[in-house]
């Protein structure tokens, strides 16, 4: 029996590469440093909401609390560096490392707890973390955080241009993970997890070891977008623990798409580049942002990723040939 | 389907097993046997306990007390995503398909545990990975060719209908190449033809050597399907045999078929 040449096969890794190449070359367009500061925004927030998109778009495992390890990898990274004297390169590994020891045991007993009772624990972890940010202040700096320190290339610190790249590796790494593991059957796998679990463990998926997993390695992706937050900005304080980070992973997931391949990209470039284009309305900014979001709500259930999905090519061949056109 | 040999030993054993919910003993110290190659069937009246039993062998609640063996090995306590690498597949009376994927991805999770476990372990073997998923691909497909649904492949499972959906469900239970398939109701719901379908489907599985487990409420379904039948009543094993010794016992009369066949007189 030869099904091969029907049998529809899976997704090409192609979008991922043209995506990284795009953004390896923004730097030789964009001159401000602004601009490049927006760029590089984009990225974080694109990296931070993939693990979110793994965790519930694709396991149905809601967390309220990513933004607390968003910052404990900021605050790992910043702390080892200036009291261990650790170098970058350690500090980050030992920063990805306690991420996922603390997801680890918050999520052992976490994960028993399904839907909104999950989503209000993860919440407590995110504002209890909050709150020793903020009052711990011998250690963590209280509210005016901590310096730090520049990623150093020889003698100089690097370049702005610099801190760019090493940003977008650490994207390209989690975007191709991120991709790797939803084209995979393990991604497959993740998507009967939230779909129907009875089902799952009947087929031979290891339920609760999947969820655990995928939660760790959602927070440990949290966490080097806190990294680079901190690179960027070059200091880390309890606001990146705060409420306004996880509105935004919210949102990316509502306007890019939950539980699709390019949702985070998609999702992060609006959400960061929307409010510099509606400064022009003054103080009606956050009612038209609003607004917005209403739309996307109520018109875009799959937000722009199931947009594009769905006009897919089907105009764009009709128009060509007629024969050609996709089912 | 790899021909199965045909020695008619019990590949399921199921010694003594009870269940209790609180005060009541929805299972009482049933216990049977499922032989290779046969199609055994599990049958009795609403509240027979003939669910609970099914739970029971596949795992998705636990024995109060008992033991449940397969392929001479002690299963009692193996979690349920254990036993489809044994060879234990089942399929579902309330159709549970994962609606956010389409039919051959349904059916591709049927093939999960042929692959390698862990992110880590299938990022250091993604060229063979790959391989293995366009094999994967390929036999889900031959499983959809088998049921009659290839075309739909690539369709999302809310297009189907629920006898296409019971067919997408054996599918899928088929993929893991198990040993023992157990169906829960696999007719229920189903109209004439779509039953008459099925039941050529579960004779074309046995003509190919396949153990079957199957509980079913449909009396003629299960006389025409099974090689061996087991009737339970109110919790208790009440008769054993074939279709015909089973037709004719008096205390299944009573409990079952007598009440039909009264009906059908009257």
């Amino acid at each position: 029996m030869t099904a091969t040449s029907n049998t529809p096969q899976r997704k090409s890794i192609t979008p991922v590469f043209v995506v990284l190449a795009i953004a390896a070359l923004l730097p030789a367009i964009i001159t401000s440093g602004f601009q490049l500061r927006l760029v590089m925004l984009i990225g974080i927030y694109t990296i931070l909401s993939m693990g979110f998109n793994l965790l519930y778009g694709y396991t149905g495992q809601i967390s309220l609390g990513q933004q607390a390890f968003f910052a404990i990898g900021a605050y790992a990274f910043s702390l080892l560096q200036l009291k261990a004297q650790w170098s970058p390169v350690w500090a980050m590994l030992a920063s990805v490392g306690m991420c996922a020891g603390v997801a680890l045991v918050i999520g052992i007993p976490l994960l028993r707890l399904r839907t909104h009772y999950l989503a209000m624990a993860t919440l407590a972890f995110g504002l209890i973390f909050y709150g020793v940010a903020i009052r711990w202040i011998d250690f963590t700096g209280g509210s005016t955080g901590l310096a730090v320190p520049p990623l150093v290339l020889g003698d100089a610190p690097l370049s702005r241009v610099g801190v760019y790249y090493v940003i977008l590796l650490l994207l390209g790494l989690v975007l191709l993970l991120h991709d790797f593991i939803i084209r995979s059957h393990i991604g497959r796998a993740l998507q009967a997890i939230r779909d129907d679990e009875t089902a799952a463990s009947a087929l031979g998926v290891p339920v609760t070891n999947y969820k655990l997993r995928i939660f760790v390695l959602a927070a440990v992706i949290a966490g080097i977008a806190g990294m680079c937050f901190s690179m960027m900005s070059l200091r880390v304080d309890p606001s990146m623990s705060e409420f306004r980070i996880l509105v935004s992973i919210l949102t990316i997931a509502v306007v890019g798409g939950l539980g699709t391949r390019f949702g985070p990209i998609l999702g992060s470039i609006v959400v960061v580049l929307l409010p510099q284009v509606l400064v022009s309305f003054g103080e009606l900014e956050t009612l038209v942002y609003g607004a917005f979001i209403l739309v996307f709500l109520l018109f875009m259930p799959h937000g722009l990723s199931g947009l594009l999905e769905n006009m897919r090519w089907r105009k764009f061949f009709r128009a060509g040939s007629s024969d050609v056109v996709e089912r | 389907m790899t021909a199965k040999t045909i020695g008619h030993h019990a590949i399921l054993k199921i010694d003594k097993a009870v269940r209790r919910f609180g005060g009541l003993v929805a299972v009482n110290e049933v216990s049977f046997q499922a032989l290779t190659g046969q199609v055994t069937g599990l049958i009795g009246p609403n509240g027979a306990g003939k669910s609970t039993m099914f739970d029971l062998v596949t795992g998705l609640r636990p024995v109060t007390s008992g033991d449940i063996y397969f392929r001479d090995r002690r299963v009692t306590d193996a979690p349920p995503h254990t036993r489809s690498p044994m060879g234990m597949a089942r399929t579902f009376q309330i159709v549970r398909l994962f609606h956010g994927m389409t039919v051959l991805e349904n059916v591709l999770l049927g093939l999960h545990p042929k692959f390698p476990d862990g992110i880590v372990r299938a990022l250091f073997s993604s060229r063979a990975l790959a391989a293995q998923e366009r094999r994967a691909r390929d036999r889900a497909m031959e499983l959809l060719e088998f049921v009659g649904l290839a075309s739909r492949a690539a369709d999302a499972i809310g297009h189907l209908t629920l006898g296409q959906l019971r067919l997408v469900d054996i599918a899928r239970a088929l993929a893991s190449d198990p040993t023992l398939l157990m169906m829960d109701e696999p007719a229920a719901g189903l109209n004439d033809a779509e039953t008459r379908n099925l039941l050529n489907m579960i004779l074309a599985l046995k003509a190919r050597g396949m153990t079957m487990l199957v509980v079913e409420h449909d009396i003629d379904f299960i006389m025409s399907a099974c090689d061996r039948i087991v009737v339970m009543d109110r919790g208790a094993k009440i008769a054993d045999g074939t279709p015909e010794a089973v037709r004719n016992d008096e205390t299944v009369i009573a409990a079952y078929i007598g009440r039909k066949a009264a009906n059908a007189t009257h």
